[in-house]
């Protein structure tokens, strides 16, 4: 056996990534992990490579144990990983990076001919074609991700993980790399590959592996299994739907209509989405995260401003405003991540309560201030929605999790805006947290407020939702009433399948 | 998870508390040990510069005056880098605020009191339009501050230099000295006593201080500046513009660099001189001083009033002890290291926010 990890424990403080996981690859084998997000397939990959140190466990290479301080280490062992965020120099060509940190040297200087040579030697026998002299900065997505896989290869690995490779290609681009993943196997290399769109499992992988939650659900052979099955297992049992009061929605609230947003080379983060939501409606957005989720929160709420496309609250167009404006119109939103944009950790808890709000005339007069009232306005938001803290004025990242999540889900319905977008309304906390979130939430729905719910917990969108979209790779791939929704066919669609009939 | 919140903040206290202190008792001893190396008792020499410079009448109104633009520039410094933006340019700023409020007192026809009121607001304008000039460049270009602002300091000096070398020189007397004429003594600041230095400008100075206190603690712009440097994502999340916060606060800084200079100019020097902002380095005792305050515009004034007294202890040392005064530059040097050093271990224990990715998060 080539690699074997027993028994891997991960923790982060309160939160178990991996929980009891072992893994085994063979020669010559690609071995595919897939798993919602958090589910522990990047913090597993992580270990094995040697970037994050495990609590308990075993990993042995060869059979022989082996204990991995940093990269350097796996690399030694012949292990390589291709980062999902590619680690180039952009200003830097082609074979520069490739032969990067094991440059060949010329006495002691770095000789430039030799790295050309050496590129193209390992772009010939890998049928990995590239332009040795070409700028990293001037080549497409898909070429950049070759120059990784050949700096790579170049540091002599036999096994190589890929991080959700395909997460920042084309279609077309895609194609090519299953290719590459097929000829690498060819010439004796062992893969492992994390993704979670399955599709390019059936197309490239011996066999899968399937996680949730930080522990292995199951094990099976790519030839006995099918996309429904895996789907099935990645997102877990069908959940019993909360018996949710039918509300009469009204009129539109939210109307997004044909937004396209370009990222970085050819590719688009958002292609021509279109969407809306109605007054007392929450809309579900189900899908794998990066699929333009992120991208089209940030092109509502003025953060970015798409390439063209429309928006517009309650029959107001807020194409391209600011943030400042958007707000203004009537939208709140609880950010995707608390700390990234959601909260200042170093400023206090009252500093945290008041943004969006501090204008309002009670809290400040001629742009200052009256403390008293944004101490009373900060602890009647944080007792109502039954933050535990001490003081107003100790620091945000003294907070537990669940207690920081519910302080900026208070903040934002306190806005009593008739639009609210809640992303990850409760990524990460316990299950009381996440039960009160999820109330208050139907309560607001119940006030005839529009909510639009993002969340990568499909259980999350099947529960609470009136109406689900489904997007995947900047598009809108499916659409659902709560009644004819289940997740194998939302499973289905987030991963890049298709409905039959 | 084991410290509870009072134990962490218990903690933290201390070491605020602390941390500064052991920065300057670190400097202080690598000053001992340079003094024992070149045959003085450091008790002794420390003994006579702090008594001096804090317990004798004309050398406290000394430490005073010198501290009143160290504290201005300091907490000049301290509103843009708290902010996230940072300004190293305060000497450039002081320098060109400075000047302009010289000219205007020299050229403007009436000179009365009310006319130095018109010199600060002429030399605060200028202050922050030299300061706005990198941020434009930051924001047009995305030329860093920290690059620009200081670069900017070298090209000021000279310019504000031709000044005094040419159109300005004041030709009285032996005509040799680089500066310009003095301003008519009816637009100066009260001198309380013949005998020593000590004037208005050290209660300007430390008003403006308390005044600056209050603006980022208890306005709007205040809170939104704070934020912005804690968590610019979460800044414009709100609906924070970051590109008017960096004017703003561009500008605010570079004003009170403009106040400094007047101080300093209406309170003791009475004319614009060669060099006078960067041989003295004003600017970058306070950048210090704010630093050790942690951006703390109230201890920033504490601290001031500390460096100055440090280096005219020096001088006094030099006069009485016969020490060269630049032992009190070395021991200033010493705490810059320490301070600097522990400026780098807080940098490192947080850098970027950190994301719910980053840490493994449960979806």
């Amino acid at each position: 056996m080539l690699i074997r990890m027993n028994n891997i424990t991960k923790t982060y403080g309160p939160l178990v990534a991996n929980d009891d996981v072992s893994l085994t690859l063979e020669k010559g084998e690609i071995l595919a992990v897939v798993g919602e997000n958090g589910a522990g397939k990047s913090t597993l990959m992580k270990i094995l490579y040697g970037l994050e140190r495990f609590d308990s466990g075993e990993i042995l290479i060869n059979d022989a144990k082996v204990d991995f301080r940093s990269p350097h280490d796996a690399i030694a062992h012949g292990i390589g990983m291709v980062q999902q965020h590619f680690m180039l120099f952009p200003p830097f060509t082609a074979a520069e990076n490739i032969v990067y940190a094991h440059e060949p040297k010329n006495g002691l200087l770095f000789d430039r001919k030799k790295a050309v040579l050496r590129t193209e030697e390992l772009s010939k026998r890998y049928g990995l074609q590239i332009d040795p002299n070409a700028k990293v900065a001037d080549c497409p997505v898909g070429i950049q991700q070759r120059i990784e896989i050949l700096k790579v290869l170049h540091q002599g690995v036999d096994i190589i993980i890929f991080d959700e490779p395909s997460a920042v290609l084309t279609p077309q681009e895609i194609d090519d790399l299953l290719q590459t993943i097929r000829d690498l196997k060819a010439a004796g290399k062992s893969i492992i590959l994390i993704t979670h769109k399955l599709a390019e499992v059936m197309a490239v992988a011996d066999r899968v592996m399937v996680m949730r939650a930080g522990k292995v659900v199951k094990q099976m052979s790519c030839k006995d299994t099918s996309i429904d099955e895996m789907s099935y297992l990645m997102v877990g049992h069908e959940i019993q739907p909360r018996e949710v009061e039918k509300v009469k929605s009204g009129s539109t609230c939210l109307s997004v209509e044909n937004l396209v947003l370009s990222g970085i080379g050819s590719k688009k983060l958002l292609d021509g989405l279109s969407l809306h939501t109605d007054f007392g409606e929450i809309v579900g957005i189900a899908g794998v995260s990066g699929n333009g989720q992120s991208e089209l929160i940030e092109c509502i709420t003025g953060l970015k401003h798409p390439d063209s496309g429309m928006i517009s609250i309650a029959g107001t167009d807020i194409t391209g405003k600011t943030t400042a404006d958007i707000r203004k119109a009537g939208c709140a939103c609880i950010p995707e991540d608390r700390y990234f944009s959601g909260s200042a950790s170093e400023a206090t808890l009252d500093e945290n309560c008041i943004m969006g709000h501090y204008e309002k005339s009670e809290l400040m007069r001629n742009g200052i201030f009256n403390t008293r009232n944004v101490r009373k306005f900060a602890s009647e938001m944080m007792k109502a929605y039954d933050v535990r803290y001490t003081s107003e004025t100790q620091e945000m990242h003294e907070l537990s999790g669940g207690n920081a999540q519910k302080l900026i889900v208070a903040r934002e319905m306190y806005q009593n805006s008739p639009l609210l977008i809640a992303a990850e309304p409760t990524r990460g906390i316990d299950i009381g947290a996440i039960d009160y979130i999820h109330g208050k939430l139907l309560d607001k729905r119940a006030k005839g407020d529009s909510i639009l719910l993002i969340s990568s917990e499909l259980s999350e969108i099947l529960e609470l939702s009136d109406r689900i979209y489904v997007i995947f790779e900047g598009r809108i791939a499916g659409e659902f009433t709560r009644e004819n929704a289940s997740s194998e066919k939302i499973g289905l669609l987030m991963t890049g399948g298709k409905l039959n009939g | 998870m084991a410290d509870t919140i009072q134990e962490i903040r218990k903690k933290k206290a201390i070491q605020n508390v602390l941390s500064p202190v052991i920065a300057i008792l670190g400097g202080l001893i690598l000053g001992a040990i340079i003094m024992l190396a070149v045959g003085t008792n450091p008790i002794y020499a420390y003994a006579q510069m702090f008594g001096k410079s804090f317990f004798t009448p004309y050398y406290l109104a000394q430490t005073l005056v010198r501290s009143a633009p160290i504290m201005l520039a300091g907490v000049a410094a301290a509103v843009a880098w708290r902010a996230g933006y940072i300004n190293l340019g305060m000497q450039g700023q002081m320098c060109v605020g400075g000047l302009c409020a010289t000219l205007v007192a020299l050229y403007f026809p009436v000179k009365t009191p009310l006319t130095t009121v018109l010199c600060f607001i002429v030399g605060m304008a200028a202050g922050a339009i030299w300061a706005l000039i990198p941020t434009f460049f930051d924001y047009k270009f995305n030329a860093s501050l920290i690059i620009t602002t200081l670069m900017l300091n070298y090209a000021t000096n000279y310019i504000t230099d031709y000044f005094v070398a040419y159109p300005i020189k004041d030709t009285a007397g032996d005509g040799m000295a680089l500066q310009s004429p003095q301003i008519a003594e009816a637009m100066r600041f009260f001198r309380f006593s013949k005998k020593n230095a000590m004037n208005v400008s050290v209660f300007l100075a430390i008003a403006m201080v308390i005044l600056v206190y209050f603006i980022l603690k208890k306005t709007r712009f205040g809170y939104e500046s704070k934020i912005t440097g804690l968590n610019r994502n979460f800044a414009s999340y709100g609906g924070i513009k970051s590109s008017k916060m960096m004017f703003m606060t561009m500008a605010f800084s570079g004003a009170l660099c403009g106040f400094a200079a007047c101080i300093e100019i209406f309170g003791a020097r009475y004319r614009y001189v060669n060099a006078m902002f960067s041989s003295t380095s004003y600017a970058w005792t306070g950048l210090m001083a704010m630093l050790i305050a942690k951006y703390n515009p109230i201890l920033t004034l504490v601290y001031s009033i500390f460096l100055a007294g440090l280096s005219i202890g020096g001088q006094a040392l030099q006069r009485t002890v016969g020490l060269p005064m630049q032992i009190s530059d070395i021991i200033q040097c010493c705490i810059t290291l320490f301070v600097s050093v522990k400026i780098i271990i807080d940098f490192k224990h947080k850098q970027a926010p950190e994301t719910l990715a980053a840490k493994g998060g449960k979806a």
